[in-house]
């Protein structure tokens, strides 16, 4: 039981980088923009949030404000990255997986190269503390797995619906989805599918950049130039595993993390098992769910990764 | 306008490409000083391997006066490793090292190429071609310091091991702190777990994190991954750290939760390999690595003195002069099996 309950809570705040970049790479999908480049904002992200904090501390604690400022800084350099991609792909029309590789390159180069400048070797932050709910973190079992952790953890999940309401319940949530399934149809309606686009990309790089600032203040608490480490293809990935759905994309980084999380303890347990295959597990996962679910892909942006040009019958 | 701004961001991706990379010659250049250059694929301040082979050639730089002109170049992958080998080789250098056993298959075709220059990687205990040097720390050592430590002061009776692979230096450092665990503690429980990556903090984090809440309260992890199990142990009141590098001890969370660590003497290395390039050997040999030839030191965090027993401190001691007095003590460590822990 108690196995049970350690690897459940562990899972829940392991798997918010993943859940904040996928979301932010769903709206850029759902407005037919595929970034493969949240792995180098996630980057910037990770950078630029724990600059604040370090700069202010140089590694020593420091007030909760400036930690938030860091998630301010990571997401504004975000949101500032996912126009720079619009300006790419839908101002310059740019084939969109070639410019997502380059942003990639991109953000992992700058972020590493600002912070051997500004920081030097690899440093650690205090970061952002643990906020147990007061009352409902005693409750026996669901208290630790639900109510145990910082409070990044508990915004990002009620981000979740939040998303949900924004994609399906506002006016901006359905120009999203227009521009990204029928952009010409969107454009005879009167919707400016340039503006709805680039409107996408501050939202997704914004949330891709908190998600690096999350890895680098509230998880490991430190920063390296390797910190993602691929997290932001499997966020992309997330993407597809969740169908375009908030709350599947939930799902899909909650069930990606309790598999790392599961082989990891499972390792520990000393069963006859090769640890690659053991590491391997989450990402098998991915790959089976995603071919399984291939032929159910009806809620795919149908013009995604297309550039739009209303002077171009496509 | 377009165009041009087209072509200033494809301009500022592809800089972005060179980014990560940096360089830097140290040293007076006398003409009898041997030009040595390091190629690693992490940075010099990584608390960790790469950090451990650059310290120990400035620290070679100290102590052979004029002796040593040296240059390196960091975040390196295999594919490029070639080209800045290459360069360096028209640059004149004497000694090119790839300080990786990644580096292997290019230091061997560039050694073929360039039969005039000396050429080291590591970790290998292979015997290489005559112009090259391989090195190989006997790692089980370290590990089994860490081990005696880990075992004697964990009070849950359950220890943390996170290793990067299970290959080179890292599987004889995890190997010795099994032996070395069970040596003064053959009833504590030893959670091993492998992340897969040598450079992934977070994962590395998250292994610590789980072995944490499954009760290790003494936890240790080989390579530079391991500052993010560093760190996550921190994060525990009750956890301790023993570390594989002496640079952990002097990070934040080293100075609170280290209790002591191990560390890579590569001066020792490469003062070995300079002496043998000035008697004309210019490879063909694996230099390992031990307590007994000075390959190794081993510090204890002052500022956490106090958590330290002078028992523990005995043990320590006791393997520590079996490892100076004699190499090869601990050759039974390839027969530990993580299964049966």
């Amino acid at each position: 039981m108690d196995l049970v309950v350690n690897v459940l809570s562990m899972c829940i705040p392991f798997s918010v980088a993943l859940l904040l970049a996928s979301l932010g790479e769903m709206f850029n999908q759902r407005a037919g923009i595929f970034n493969l480049g949240c792995e180098g904002v996630m980057a910037m992200g990770a950078f630029s949030g724990m600059l604040v904090p370090f700069l202010v501390g140089h590694g020593g604690a420091v007030p909760m404000v400036y930690n938030a400022l860091g998630f301010l800084l990571a997401g504004v350099i975000g949101a500032l990255l996912g126009l720079l991609f619009g300006l790419v792909v839908i101002t310059f029309r740019a084939p969109q997986g070639i410019a997502g590789i380059g942003m990639q390159m991109f953000g992992v180069g700058v972020a590493g190269t600002l912070f051997r400048y500004f920081v030097g070797g690899t440093q650690s932050v205090p970061g952002v503390p643990s906020f147990p709910i007061p009352v409902l973190s005693k409750i026996p079992v669901l208290g630790k797995i639900f109510f145990s952790h910082n409070i990044v953890v508990y915004l990002a999940f009620l981000f979740v619906l939040l998303s949900n309401f924004i994609l399906f319940k506002t006016s901006w949530g359905l120009r999203v989805r227009a521009v990204g399934t029928h952009p010409r149809a969107a454009d005879s309606m009167g919707i400016n599918v340039t503006l709805t686009r680039y409107e996408s990309l501050l939202v997704g790089g914004a949330l891709a950049g908190i998600a690096g600032a999350y890895l680098s203040l509230c998880q490991a608490k430190m920063f390296s130039d390797e910190l993602i480490s691929g997290r932001g293809f499997i966020a992309v990935a997330l993407v597809y595993f969740g169908h375009w759905n908030p709350y599947k994309i939930m799902l899909g980084a909650l069930l990606f993390s309790l598999a790392q999380t599961f082989q990891s303890v499972v390792q520990g347990l000393g069963i006859s098992f090769p640890y690659e295959f053991a590491v391997m597990l989450p990402y098998i996962l991915v790959i089976v769910v995603l071919a399984f679910s291939s032929r159910d892909q009806k809620s795919a942006p149908a013009s995604l990764g297309k550039p739009f040009n209303r002077e171009i019958r496509t | 306008m377009k165009r041009i701004s087209s072509m200033l961001l494809v301009l500022l991706m592809a800089v972005s490409l060179f980014a990560g990379g940096a360089s830097e010659a140290t040293g007076d250049g006398s003409s009898d000083a041997v030009k040595v250059a390091l190629i690693i694929e992490n940075t010099i301040d990584d608390k960790g391997w790469c950090q451990s082979m650059h310290d120990g050639i400035l620290a070679a730089q100290e102590a052979l006066p004029g002796k040593i002109e040296y240059s390196y170049v960091e975040k390196m992958a295999v594919v490029d490793a070639g080209s800045i080998a290459r360069q360096y080789v028209a640059d004149g250098y004497d000694l090119i090292i790839g300080h990786g056993a990644q580096y292997k298959n290019v230091i061997l075709e560039l050694a073929e190429e360039y039969p005039d220059v000396s050429f080291a990687f590591g970790t290998s205990s292979e015997i290489g071609p005559e112009n090259v040097f391989t090195y190989m720390p006997e790692s089980e050592e370290t590990g089994y310091l860490s081990g005696i430590i880990a075992g004697m002061l964990t009070k849950n009776n359950i220890v943390g091991l996170v290793g990067p692979v299970d290959g080179g230096d890292s599987a004889r450092y995890n190997r010795g702190y099994v032996l070395g665990v069970q040596s003064v503690n053959p009833d504590a429980k030893i959670l091993v777990a492998h992340t897969g990556s040598f450079s992934d903090f977070v994962k590395a984090g998250e292994v610590a994190t789980s072995q944490i809440e499954s009760g290790a309260d003494m936890l240790t992890g080989s390579s530079q991954q391991a500052i993010g199990a560093l760190r996550a142990t921190a994060e525990s009141p009750d956890a301790f750290w023993v570390g594989q590098d002496l640079a952990q001890l002097t990070t934040e969370e080293g100075k609170a939760k280290c209790i002591a660590a191990s560390s890579y003497n590569y001066a020792a290395v490469i003062i070995d390999i300079i002496s043998k390039l000035d008697a004309g050997v210019k490879g063909g040999e694996c230099i390992p690595m031990n307590f007994n030839n000075g390959g190794f030191i081993f510090e204890y965090n002052e500022l956490l003195a106090d958590k330290v027993p002078q028992e523990v401190k005995d043990k320590v001691s006791e393997a520590m002069s079996n490892f100076t007095s004699a190499a090869g003590v601990l050759s039974n460590w390839s027969e530990v099996d993580y299964n049966t822990l």
